[in-house]
C-alpha cells in the first residue's frame, strides 16, 4: 500500500474510534505528550493500560465469582479503571465503569456481573481497536513516512 | 500579577517546580508524569503513599509540590495528605477519579491545596504552581515581615484570590473575586501591596480582651473594640480579623474544656499567628459561601514547620502528643494571668490534653482542605487543621476526617455564651468549632470558624520554629510573640458564619479558654501564623464588608473567611 494512502486509512480509523465514542478527546492530549524526550510515550501508556486493565478485570471476575461478594473490595477495583480509562480516553470503558458503580454501591450482584460483561466488552473493543492503530502507524513509520500528532487525532 | 510576575522573577519559577507525584495507578500515573514535564515541572512518582512519606521525610526542602491520588492501596490519600501538611507543610493537591462533592470536602478538610479530578489535563496542571507561590506568601505574611523567604509572598494580593483553581466553584469564585475586589478597596493599602502586619503581642492581646469583655462578647464589634482599645495604628480591620479568630478560637477550644482554659491566650495567639499556612484567599464577603480562597490554597494543613515541625513529625499525630510534652510548643503564652481570662499554660506540656491536641490542631487542615477547594470556602472546619484546638480529640487527631477537630466537642453549652467570660468564650468557640465541624459542609457558615480557634491568646511567634521553642522560654510573660498579621485584605467574611457560628458558641458556656490548656497545640500555631492572619483576615473582610459582623447570620461567627487556618 502506497504510504499516503496508509495515512490516509490510519486518519479515517482514527477517526471513526471518536465517532464511534470508543475514544475521547483526553486520547488526544496524549499525543501532545510525546516528543523526542520520550518518543514512545503514547505506546507505552497504552500498554500500561492494558496491563493495569487486564489485572483489575481479572481481579473483578475473581471478587464477583465469590459466594459472598465483598463489594467492599469490587467498588475499588472498578474505581481504578474508571481513572485510568478515563485518563486515556477510552470513554465507553469509562462509562461503563460508571454504571458499574451504581451497582455496586446498591450491592446488586447480579447488575454487576452483567456489567463486569459490559466493561470487558468495552475493553476488548478499545483494546483491539488500539492495537490496530498502532499497527497501521507501525506500517506507515515502517514504510518511511512519519506520524504526526495531528494524524492521531483531529 | 504582581505574584505571578514575582513567581517568574524567583528563578524561572514554575518552571522547575518540583513535584512528586503520587498513583497507585500506573497508566495514570504515567500520564501525569509526562503532563507535569509537559508543564517544565521537575517530576518525581512514586506509586506508593508510603515511599513518598520516605522521600519527603528524607529532605524536606526536596520538593515544592505534592499531587496524590485519593485511593491507594497502602494508604488512604487523605491520611498522607495530613501526614505531608503536619509534617512537611508542604502544598498538596489530591487527585481522584471521584467527583463526588464529598470527597473533595474531605479533601479540603483534610488540608489539600486542590482537588482534581481525573482524567487530568494539562490546562489545570499548568496554574497548580500558585499553590506553592501562595502557600509561601501566607508564611511570608505570617511571620514578621521581612523575615520570610523570598519575595515570592509579598504581593499579595490579586493574585491570589485569582487564579483560585479553577477547580472550585465557578460561582463562588467569582463572587468572591468580586467581593474581594471589593474588599480591597477598603482597606486602608491597596491590595495589591503589603500590608503592614499587625503583630498581635500579649499586651495588645490584652487589650483587646479587656476590650471585649467590657463590650460582652457577643456585643463585641470591632469598631467598639477598637476604640476602646485605643491604639494607634490599629485598624478596624485588624481588630475584625483579630476578634474573627478569636472567636473561632474560642469554639474551638469550647470542646475541651479541661486544661486548655489555660493556655487560651497564648494558645489564640498561636494560633494566629500559625495561620500562616494557609494561604487564604481574600474571602469573599458576599455569598457567604467559603472562601475559596482562604480554604483553598492554604488550607494545607497547618502544620507549618513551627509547630508541627516539634511536635514531631513523624507521626503526626501520634507524634505530637510527645512533643507536645516536650518542647513547650510555643503556643502558649506564658502569661497565665496577663491574659486575663486565659491562661495559658505556661509551660507547656498543656498538652497534656492529649497529646493530640495538639495535633489535634493539625488535622485540621483537612477541614480546611475542603474549604478550600470550594474557593469559598471558610475555614471551617479546617479547624482541624491548624489550630491545635486541643479538644477533646485527644486521641485522635487524625480524626479529622473531615470534622474539624477541633474540640472534640461537639458541642458544649451554647447558651449562655454572651454573657461569659472569655474563657467561656472560648469554649463556645471551641464548641462552635467543634460542630461546625461536625455539619461542616463547606458551604455552611461553619467554615470560617474554625480557624478562629485555634488562636490561642497566646502570641505565636510566627516563625514556626520558634513556636516550638517559645514554649520552652516560656517563661517570661512579656514576650512578645509577633502575633498575627492581619491581612486585612484578606479577611472577608463569608457571611456563612451564621447559623454554625451561633449554635457553636452556645454550645459551650463554660468552658473558658481551652486555650490555655492546649498550650501545646498553640505553639503549633504560631508557625502559621501567617495563615491565621490570613484567615482572620478574611474573615474579618468580610465582616467589614457586611457590616458589623455580630450582626450578621453568623452572630459570632461571622467568620466567613475561614481559610483553613492550618
Amino acid at each position: 500500500m502506497e504510504l499516503g494512502q496508509m495515512q490516509k486509512s490510519l486518519q479515517d480509523y482514527t477517526k471513526s474510534l471518536f465517532v464511534e465514542g470508543i475514544l475521547d478527546s483526553q486520547f488526544l492530549q496524549l499525543p501532545q505528550l510525546q516528543d523526542e524526550s520520550n518518543s514512545d510515550f503514547v505506546s507505552q501508556v497504552v500498554s500500561l493500560f492494558f496491563q493495569d486493565s487486564d489485572r483489575i478485570l481479572n481481579d473483578l471476575s475473581l471478587s464477583l465469582d465469590q459466594k459472598v461478594v465483598d463489594f467492599e473490595k469490587v467498588d475499588p477495583y472498578v474505581h481504578q479503571l474508571k481513572g485510568s480509562s478515563s485518563s486515556i480516553g477510552a470513554q465507553r470503558v469509562k462509562n461503563a465503569c460508571v454504571v458499574f458503580r451504581s451497582f455496586c454501591e446498591q450491592k446488586n450482584v447480579e447488575a454487576c456481573h452483567r456489567c463486569l460483561q459490559q466493561v470487558k466488552q468495552e475493553y476488548y473493543l478499545v483494546k483491539n481497536r488500539l492495537e490496530t492503530l498502532f499497527k497501521l502507524e507501525q506500517q506507515i513509520v515502517a514504510s518511511g513516512g512519519m506520524i504526526s500528532a495531528m494524524d492521531l487525532g483531529f | 500579577m504582581t505574584v505571578e510576575q514575582d513567581c517568574v522573577a524567583l528563578d524561572q519559577f514554575p518552571v522547575g517546580m518540583r513535584v512528586l507525584a503520587v498513583d497507585d495507578d500506573q497508566t495514570c500515573l504515567r500520564i501525569l508524569e509526562s503532563l507535569l514535564h509537559r508543564c517544565q515541572y521537575h517530576v518525581t512518582t512514586t506509586n506508593q503513599a508510603q515511599k513518598a512519606l520516605e522521600l519527603l521525610r528524607e529532605n524536606k526542602n526536596k520538593f515544592d509540590l505534592v499531587i496524590s491520588d485519593v485511593d491507594m492501596p497502602d494508604m488512604d490519600g487523605f491520611k498522607l495528605l495530613e501526614l505531608v501538611g503536619l509534617e512537611m507543610d508542604l502544598p498538596v493537591i489530591m487527585l481522584s477519579a471521584h467527583s463526588d462533592p464529598k470527597y473533595v470536602m474531605k479533601g479540603v478538610t483534610h488540608g489539600a491545596c486542590d482537588y482534581l479530578l481525573k482524567p487530568v489535563r494539562i490546562e489545570e496542571l499548568k496554574n497548580i504552581w500558585q499553590h506553592v507561590v501562595r502557600s509561601r506568601f501566607d508564611k511570608n505574611r505570617g511571620s514578621n515581615n521581612g523575615d520570610k523567604k523570598d519575595g515570592s509572598g509579598n504581593n499579595e494580593g490579586v493574585a491570589n484570590s485569582d487564579p483560585n483553581n479553577g477547580r472550585a466553584n465557578r460561582k463562588r469564585k467569582d463572587q468572591y473575586n468580586e467581593d474581594e475586589d471589593e474588599e480591597r478597596d477598603d482597606n486602608d493599602d491597596p491590595s495589591s501591596q503589603k500590608k503592614p502586619r499587625v503583630v498581635w503581642t500579649v499586651e495588645l492581646h490584652k487589650k483587646f480582651v479587656a476590650a471585649v469583655n467590657q463590650l460582652g462578647f457577643e456585643k463585641a464589634m470591632p469598631k467598639k473594640i477598637l476604640d476602646l482599645m485605643n491604639v494607634e495604628k490599629l485598624t478596624r480591620e485588624n481588630v475584625a480579623s483579630h476578634l474573627q479568630k478569636f472567636r473561632l478560637y474560642l469554639k474551638r477550644i469550647s470542646g475541651n474544656q479541661q486544661a486548655i482554659m489555660a493556655n487560651s491566650d497564648l494558645h489564640f495567639l498561636q494560633m494566629s499567628n500559625g495561620l500562616d499556612g494557609f494561604h487564604h484567599r481574600p474571602i469573599p464577603v458576599g455569598s457567604g459561601q467559603f472562601h475559596g480562597g482562604a480554604a483553598a490554597a492554604g488550607m494545607r494543613p497547618f502544620s507549618p514547620n513551627g509547630i508541627l515541625g516539634r511536635l514531631n513529625t513523624p507521626s503526626g499525630i501520634g507524634g505530637v502528643r510527645n512533643n507536645l510534652s516536650s518542647p513547650s510548643s510555643g503556643m502558649f503564652l506564658q502569661n497565665p494571668t496577663d491574659l486575663g481570662k486565659f491562661h495559658h499554660v505556661s509551660s507547656l506540656p498543656l498538652n497534656h490534653i492529649d497529646g493530640g491536641n495538639i495535633l489535634q490542631g493539625l488535622p485540621m487542615p483537612l477541614e480546611f482542605d475542603q474549604l478550600q477547594t470550594n474557593n469559598n470556602k471558610s475555614i471551617i472546619a479546617g479547624n482541624s487543621m491548624a489550630f491545635p484546638s486541643f479538644p477533646t480529640q485527644q486521641s485522635s487527631l487524625p480524626n479529622n476526617n473531615n470534622h474539624l477537630v477541633l474540640e472534640g466537642h461537639p458541642q458544649a453549652s451554647p447558651s449562655a455564651f454572651p454573657g461569659h467570660q472569655i474563657n467561656k468564650r472560648l469554649e463556645h468557640w471551641s464548641n462552635a468549632v467543634s460542630s461546625s465541624s461536625s455539619t461542616l459542609p463547606p458551604a455552611q457558615n461553619s467554615n470560617s470558624i474554625i480557624i478562629g480557634h485555634q488562636f490561642d491568646v497566646s502570641p505565636l511567634p510566627h516563625s514556626k520554629p520558634d513556636s516550638l521553642e517559645w514554649n520552652t522560654q516560656n517563661a517570661s510573660s512579656s514576650y512578645s510573640i509577633p502575633f498575627f498579621y492581619y491581612d486585612s485584605s484578606q479577611m472577608r467574611q463569608s457571611g456563612n458564619y451564621g447559623p454554625t457560628t451561633d449554635a457553636m458558641l452556645s454550645s459551650n458556656p463554660k468552658e473558658g479558654f481551652i486555650v490555655g490548656q492546649q498550650k501545646l497545640q498553640s505553639g503549633f500555631m504560631g508557625a502559621e501564623a501567617g495563615s491565621l492572619d490570613d484567615i482572620v483576615n478574611s474573615t474579618m473582610k468580610q465582616e467589614q464588608s457586611q457590616g458589623d459582623l455580630s450582626e450578621g447570620d453568623l452572630g459570632y461567627g461571622g467568620f466567613s473567611s475561614l481559610r483553613t487556618c492550618l
